[in-house]
């Protein structure tokens, strides 16, 4: 009698054990909001700065956001309005405060089947007063799931 | 009839195929074939939100290798909470099936092997409704329909067997690997035609065909000759070992118990 390797069998077995778990509903585990991160940095030598204080804010018709309150911190995370193609931010850093607008054109990008769509952005523009920061640029532009650094603030 | 499939779909899972016959040459018909998939229908019956019919083609270019080529076409709707997207069109696959069964067993009936092919899927895809929410607040989207075209391979284990004169039977399962579903990396489609999820690199499946078949050539394959004998004979020669054996099996006594003598 000859044998022939069982190699349908195996298969299936292996298709079947890959296959079982889509027949069930996955929830969504993955990270669905994109971030624009700044790095904190000392005007003139560019090396990492520590702010003592760090508030982050917005103003809104009917009430303010808050989005960090920190302290000792070189970094900071906050979204962009997914409704505008502009977002301005209040920065009080040491005490000190500035106003930063940032413009940008968004679109959307399938997060998976589970977690359903975000809406990510190009950075195209930003301005910035000069109370405490002295320069605001961008890094890179493409604010979305990585955690990639979009912009570098010099103070 | 349905006895013998059944009987043959296991022997070729489990044991292999049976004893061959010792000959030089054997005559084998290559086909032609054509079927359809009943997965598709089957599983727009329990409900699910894609509807997908597809039929494939194939045939022999010798009694292992066919060149195959299939079309499909596939609708998949989903209305979540957080989106709503729908997707549909028409995916063509291309490749060649290798059978491992040999001539003299298979005789162009029977089919147990693997397939490789290429893919490309020509679809469109939109997003009615997207739903977002981040710190400043949720709101809605959409995404417009849109047309692209996307390309995968497929490998395809799989079994055939013939279920009467020109008519088979069989099951695929598919492994396929996504190259590029061709919408940017922002809109990979929830679901691609003709491949699975866009956002995810493999996706498997099973696929259960009925094809009619047409002999269009017969050629003959050489087979190597098996030293061995047929069942009938082994076991007729079992026998006669068992009987050799019961008198061997004196003598080796005698050797291997010489104090007892």
């Amino acid at each position: 009698m000859i044998r022939y390797p069982a190699i349908p069998l195996l298969a299936a077995l292996v298709a079947l054990i890959i296959s079982l778990p889509s027949c069930s509903v996955q929830p969504c585990y993955e990270e669905t909001d994109p971030m624009m991160n700044t790095l904190l940095l000392v005007s003139g030598t560019g090396e990492t700065a520590k702010a003592d204080s760090l508030r982050v804010y917005t103003y809104r018709a009917a009430d303010t956001l808050k989005f960090v309150d920190a302290r000792g911190t070189s970094f900071f995370s906050v979204p962009l309005d997914a409704a505008n193609d502009e977002s301005a931010f209040i920065i009080t850093l040491n005490g000190v405060t500035d106003t930063a607008v940032i413009w940008y054109n968004r679109h959307p990008h399938l997060v998976s089947p589970e977690c359903g769509y975000t809406l990510v952005s190009d950075i195209t523009g930003l301005m910035t007063t000069h109370h405490i920061i002295d320069t605001l640029i961008i890094d890179n532009n493409n604010v979305n799931l990585n955690g990639e650094t979009n912009l570098h603030l010099f103070y | 009839m349905a006895k013998r499939t059944c009987i043959f779909f296991i022997s070729l899972l489990l044991l292999g195929s049976p004893a061959v016959l010792s000959q030089d040459t054997v005559t084998v018909p290559l086909h032609v074939r054509a079927g359809f998939d009943l997965s598709g229908p089957v599983m727009k019956l329990t409900g699910r939100d894609l509807t997908s019919y597809g039929v494939l083609a194939s045939a022999d270019i010798n009694s292992s290798l066919a060149v195959t080529a299939g079309i499909r076409y596939s609708s998949f709707s989903a209305s979540e909470v957080i989106y709503d997207f729908r997707s549909r069109g028409l995916s063509f696959t291309a490749g060649t099936d290798y059978n491992f069964i040999k001539a003299n067993v298979s005789q162009g009936k029977y089919y147990a092997g693997i397939g490789l092919r290429y893919g490309l899927s020509f679809y469109s895809e939109e997003a009615s409704m997207i739903r977002y929410t981040n710190e400043w607040g949720a709101g809605e989207s959409s995404i417009p329909a849109g047309r692209h075209t996307g390309h995968f391979l497929e490998i395809t284990p799989g079994v055939r067997t013939e279920l009467f004169r020109g008519v088979t039977i069989g099951w695929n399962l598919y492994m396929r690997l996504l190259i590029s579903a061709g919408a940017g990396k922002d809109l990979k489609p929830v679901w691609m035609p003709g491949y699975g999820a866009g956002t995810s690199g493999m996706t498997t499946g099973a696929e259960y065909y009925i094809s009619f078949s047409i002999p269009y050539k017969k050629i003959k394959v050489y087979v190597k000759p098996k030293t061995r004998q047929s069942d009938e004979d082994e076991e007729g020669e079992t026998e006669g070992e068992g009987r050799e054996q019961t008198s061997t099996g004196n003598v080796s006594g005698t050797s291997r118990f010489p104090g007892r003598l």
